[in-house]
């Protein structure tokens, strides 16, 4: 099988000392959507850069749908569909004149242009505001426009850099739907940034946690917290006056045992199978039970065990800004 | 396929044009408060004595008919600087995006916006001819006088020149304009090549009154060059003119396809992935 997306080592340096991305290997496969996690600044943003061809790697190499990215950059450009994080539809044209222009820059032909527009159109629900210019649209309705337009020539691989930033919660779940059901219709794989844990988790068939320019950990969601140490089970006894710990540390299957406020968390592999003996052995031990629940381990967690610290979706400059601070620093007019 | 890419970024920045009616009226402000006040005020005809006027002004009937087309040379810089302009405010507001990412030629990112400059540029020459040719019927304003019997072909050529003028500066300002993000550091370079342009050109004033090593300036910069085709064609005076118009709008070809090709690279260059 050959992979839709393939990078070795791939490598961006900013300037003398900021490595932005730093030999990063991953492969993506035909159909699947592909996460890359990381907070602001990690470097999602400039690994994106490299395979849509706006940024040369320094170091390195990638190939997008068997297309080395290097030599046949613009190759490359007419096999991909790129949403990048800023607005870049034209505010004073329509929505359907913006979707027209993608397609002629895309070579899309003039005789299907129009079907095509208008199929994009209605899939993302901008049908009514078709005709109207894009500065009055939500910002809702511009990510959708740009998934349109990213659409418009039919690319067999689709970016997206941060798909929802910015969008309000109603918003942020109409583009995860988008997506779903783009995915579910195939024919595209898709590349998707995100600093939101939850987003990663519900849309992504693979993730790549990327932290300081490195990849920490690649796998599925289920993958990485089975690494993390399985599932929790929150035991709330009717009474919290008497530490029964020990009595749930015994049965068989518990990894550990935390008694937090009077509850227990309960740490297993698979959660659902101790649920059966701790009811059990509470019974036997006249522990009376209120809840039991059982949890898997969140990418939160995930996150802490492959970075080594808490995860926070805002953090310092992001590596553009770097990249711009680095060169006025170095006198550079750019 | 260039060539469909190419019409519909030129249309694309013609739509804005257009739909910015303000942006318009603004555009067309400077040139009309220079043919109204500056044009009227500055009566170089009161200094000039009837007698030498015609040697001075090279043929054209007063001096704010000399001017009023030496205007339409200003109007074309302004628009190739509005053009440069353009360029930043895309790259700011996400638009240039688009058009680096597309898998299209970067010279028709380029190419594109200068061309619709020059529509931009001949429509508002023609709209300053047209508002300086008003003025001479309404009483007590001075206004142009056409002298020339010139035809058709004269009127192309004039065209061609107004359309060389604004492909040139277009070019330049564009170019200018992918160099640079601030918009401050450009419209600081722009004055570096607006204001001696238009201040060492036949414009406003008849070279004819420059010192010797200016008016040496004056007959190569590409402003009077399009301004001298314009001026022999409207005045028809060949007789104080050493080369016919289609001389002066050759040698104008000439310079502003050397400038575009150079300004194209300059953007091709600026455009490479880093």
């Amino acid at each position: 099988m050959t992979e839709t997306i393939e990078a070795q080592g791939l490598t961006k340096q900013f300037g003398e000392t900021v490595r932005a991305v730093d030999a990063v290997s991953f492969q993506v496969h035909p159909g699947e959507v592909f996460g890359f996690l990381g907070p602001n600044g990690a470097g999602k943003t400039t690994t994106v850069g490299m395979l849509t061809t706006g940024l040369r790697p320094t170091e390195g190499s990638a190939t997008v749908d068997g297309i080395d990215v290097v030599a046949h950059p613009s190759e490359v450009r007419r096999h991909i569909g790129v949403i990048f994080q800023e607005s870049t539809a034209d505010d004073d044209l329509t929505g359907r004149e913006n979707l027209k222009l993608a397609a002629a820059l895309y070579g899309v032909p003039v005789g299907d242009t129009g079907k095509r527009v208008q199929g994009l159109l209605e899939l993302l629900r901008l049908g009514d505001a078709a005709e109207r210019r894009v500065k009055t649209y939500s910002g809702g309705m511009r990510r959708r426009l740009e998934i349109a337009a990213s659409l418009v020539h039919a690319p067999p691989v689709l970016f997206l850099d941060e798909p929802t930033l910015g969008l309000d919660p109603q918003a942020r779940a109409g583009i995860a739907e988008m997506i779903r059901s783009l995915r579910q219709q195939g024919g595209h794989t898709f590349f998707l940034t995100t600093h939101y844990l939850d987003e990663a988790d519900s849309l992504c068939d693979r993730i790549a946690i990327i932290d300081h320019g490195k990849i920490r950990a690649i796998g599925t969601p289920s993958e990485l917290k089975e690494k993390v140490g399985g599932d929790v089970v929150t035991i709330v006894p009717t009474r919290d006056d008497v530490d029964s710990s020990a009595v749930f540390s015994k049965v068989p299957g518990v990894l550990g045992v935390n008694r937090i406020n009077g509850s227990y968390r309960l740490k297993a592999l698979r959660g659902e199978e101790i649920v059966p003996g701790a009811v059990q052995a509470a019974l036997q031990a006249g522990v009376g039970l209120a809840t039991v629940s059982v949890k898997r381990p969140s990418l939160d967690e995930v996150f802490l065990e492959f970075t080594g610290r808490e995860y926070r979706e805002e953090e310092g400059p992001s590596a553009t800004d770097w990249a711009v601070r680095v060169q006025r620093f170095r006198g550079g007019g750019r | 396929m260039t060539f469909r890419e190419f019409v519909a970024l030129t249309q694309r920045e013609l739509l804005k044009w257009v739909r910015a009616p303000i942006g318009i009226v603004s555009s067309l402000m400077l040139p009309f408060f220079y043919l109204l006040l500056f044009g009227q005020s500055l009566n170089l005809g009161k200094l000039v004595p009837a007698s030498e006027s015609g040697a001075v002004y090279l043929g054209a009937p007063t001096y704010f008919s000399y001017f009023s087309v030496g205007m339409v040379g200003f109007i074309m810089l302004f628009t190739g600087l509005f053009a440069g302009a353009n360029v930043i405010f895309a790259r700011r507001f996400g638009t240039l995006k688009k058009e680096t990412a597309a898998p299209i030629p970067r010279e028709v990112i380029f190419t594109s916006r200068v061309s619709a400059g020059v529509v931009r540029g001949v429509l508002f020459g023609a709209v300053v001819l047209v508002i300086a040719l008003a003025f001479a019927r309404i009483p007590g304003l001075s206004g142009l006088r056409l002298a020339g019997h010139a035809g058709v072909v004269g009127a192309v050529e004039i065209v061609i020149a107004m359309a060389c003028i604004t492909a040139l500066f277009s070019s330049i300002f564009i170019a200018l304009g992918f160099l640079t993000e601030q918009i401050e550091s450009y419209f600081a370079l722009v004055n570096l090549v607006n204001l001696p342009v238009l201040f060492s050109s036949n414009a406003l004033f008849p070279t004819t009154l420059f010192p010797a090593w200016l008016k040496t300036v004056a007959a190569w910069n590409p402003v009077s060059l399009g301004v001298d085709v314009m001026r022999e064609n409207a005045f028809g005076s060949a007789a104080y003119y050493p080369y016919p118009p289609a001389e002066y709008l050759g040698i104008l070809l000439l310079v502003t396809a050397v400038v575009v090709a150079l300004m194209a690279m300059v953007t091709r260059w600026s455009l490479r992935p880093r």
